[in-house]
């Protein structure tokens, strides 16, 4: 309890910052600065959250929406490691492949929703590809810098005291490019988290994108801006969870903290 | 019969190649460092002191020429190099840095761990084993530099001006660590170092190169008495060594400088 008396000490900011914006919120629709019907309150808002929850319509839309986030991670994150390594370490390659991905990369992901649909099969798969898009190219992109931006120096150093071959890479380039990587995945979750939520509203009946743009579509305000603050949540817990796992994986990255 | 240098370097010069042009770093460098001996490179910036070192390291391959380093240890390395900017895994505690050359070379854990053990107590690091080197000091993280080196038992201990980036006062007392730990070794060691105090508080010899490219100027005996300590900086046989081999390195700095603003044929037709 201490402990998190300091902690809350130290990061009142952050944790006022939002608490404030909600009283605001709370008092501009009570006084009809803004209209209810469109601007509902907070306190409404979590009153219908809860019966969401209750009756159990959130946790099968959160289920599966988490279980496409996953899958779609999963996949960005293993291919864009392994693709990203292999550009940082093979020249040939990186400069193969560096004008397709500048090519493919800043195209909207949800448009290759249909492209994908040709290629395997449309439903489930079909989401969790076009959501692992854009992660992919993200994580691919900063493994490949990861690789580039190792101090040379400290290889050279590695190969003097004998690091060569697998082992070079195992105990020299794989942990030097870690600290780009994790921020690779940090974004690349964050992006598949968006682009789930998109591909949910215009082809899915499940899901976090689908419960909201059923909402809106049938004026259940409350219960989109409850998902709303659903999403948002899911977003933060990924970003904060997956920093604190690097901090614990690399307590040798220094400025891990304070991000 | 006089016993085989330690270090021989026979007539070596490197050529680095670029597109449309090469550039001689080093021409014909002799030298032999003895077996035990404390061997000072000096010269001006450019006069290819790290070149020089990076051939004996086997980092980098000589145009021409012969280098020779006497195994008498099978089993260790010929060389262990101390980086200027100490060039150590950030990933790895200070202890996993340390151990780094015997893992790959496959000696066992226990062994591993006794020569960390011994070596951190050597350079005063027992107690920051397990710290990463941010966390240390610019002069830590070269003592942690230095251990890893020795903890390699190589046949030659190659140092790369290894004080050049530490502050006055850090310098100082690093230096006499070294003297000290050099005494308790034993180990044949090439420095390099712009500093010619440094040179002559450290050195038996000092190789004196020239400025682009590197040939051997002259080499100095340090007369000064061993063991060394930072007194023998007020002994007159210091300052008159000083004096004579300032005012030849002085020369080269100046030709150095010289050519650096003089006319460049290349940059004129760019």
């Amino acid at each position: 309890m201490r402990r998190f008396g300091r902690w809350l000490a130290e990061h009142s900011i952050a944790v006022g910052s939002p608490l404030v914006l909600l009283g605001a919120r709370e008092w501009a629709s009570a006084t009809g600065l803004l209209r209810e019907a469109f601007f509902p309150r907070p306190s409404t808002i979590a009153v219908h959250l809860r019966q969401l929850g209750a009756d159990g319509t959130l946790w099968g839309h959160l289920g599966a929406t988490l279980v496409r986030i996953g899958w779609a991670f999963a996949l960005a994150a293993v291919l864009g490691v392994g693709i990203g390594l292999a550009m940082g370490l093979w020249r040939g390659l990186r400069e193969g492949l560096d004008p397709v991905f500048a090519v493919i990369y800043p195209i909207p992901s949800i448009l290759f929703l249909p492209l994908v649909g040709f290629l395997v099969p449309p439903g489930e798969i079909a989401v969790v590809v076009t959501t692992a898009v854009t992660s992919f190219f993200l994580i691919a992109f900063t493994t490949t810098h990861g690789v580039r931006q190792i101090d040379r120096l400290v290889v050279e150093a590695a190969t003097h005291y004998g690091a060569r071959g697998w082992r070079l890479f195992t105990a020299v380039l794989l942990p030097g490019s870690l600290p780009s990587i994790f921020t690779g995945l940090r974004l690349g979750l964050g992006f598949a988290l968006i682009v789930v939520v998109a591909v949910e509203i215009v082809s899915t009946s499940r899901g976090l994108g689908a419960l909201l743009w059923l909402s809106w579509q049938i004026l259940k305000v409350e219960d989109m801006y409850a998902t709303f603050f659903v999403i948002a949540l899911v977003g933060a817990v990924l970003y904060y969870g997956l920093a604190a796992l690097q901090a614990r994986l690399l307590p040798w990255v220094q400025d891990v903290a304070d991000r | 019969m006089p016993p085989a240098p330690k270090v021989l370097v026979n007539e070596v010069s490197v050529t680095f190649e670029s597109h449309r042009r090469s550039v001689l770093a080093l021409d014909r460098i002799s030298l032999q460092a003895q077996a035990g001996e404390f061997l000072c490179v000096v010269g001006p910036s450019g006069s290819g002191k790290s070149t020089l070192l990076r051939v004996l390291a086997g980092l980098l391959r000589q145009s021409a020429g012969e280098v020779r380093i006497e195994a008498d240890h099978p089993g260790s390395p010929l060389t262990a190099m101390v980086f200027q900017e100490h060039a150590l895994l950030p990933w790895r505690t200070v202890r996993d840095n340390v151990t780094f050359g015997l893992e790959n070379r496959g000696v066992g854990r226990a062994e591993r761990e006794a020569r960390a053990r011994e070596m951190l107590a050597m350079v005063g690091l027992a107690r920051f084993a397990g710290h990463y080197p941010h966390q240390l000091s610019g002069g830590m993280k070269q003592r942690v530099g230095i251990a890893r080196a020795l903890a390699n038992d190589p046949e030659v201990l190659l140092m790369d001006e290894p004080l050049a980036a530490l502050d006055a006062q850090t310098r100082t007392i690093m230096q006499e660590e070294l003297l000290r730990i050099w005494a308790a070794l034993g180990k044949t060691v090439v420095y390099v170092t712009h500093s010619l105090e440094e040179a002559l508080l450290l050195g038996d010899r000092i190789v004196l190169l020239s400025a682009r490219p590197g040939r051997v100027s002259r080499i100095y005996p340090v007369d000064l008495g061993r063991p060394r300590g930072l007194e023998v900086r007020a002994s007159p046989a210091y300052g008159a060594l000083l004096e004579t081999i300032w005012a030849r390195l002085r020369e080269e700095v100046v030709r150095a400088m010289a050519e650096d603003r003089g006319p460049d044929p290349d940059r004129a037709s760019a």
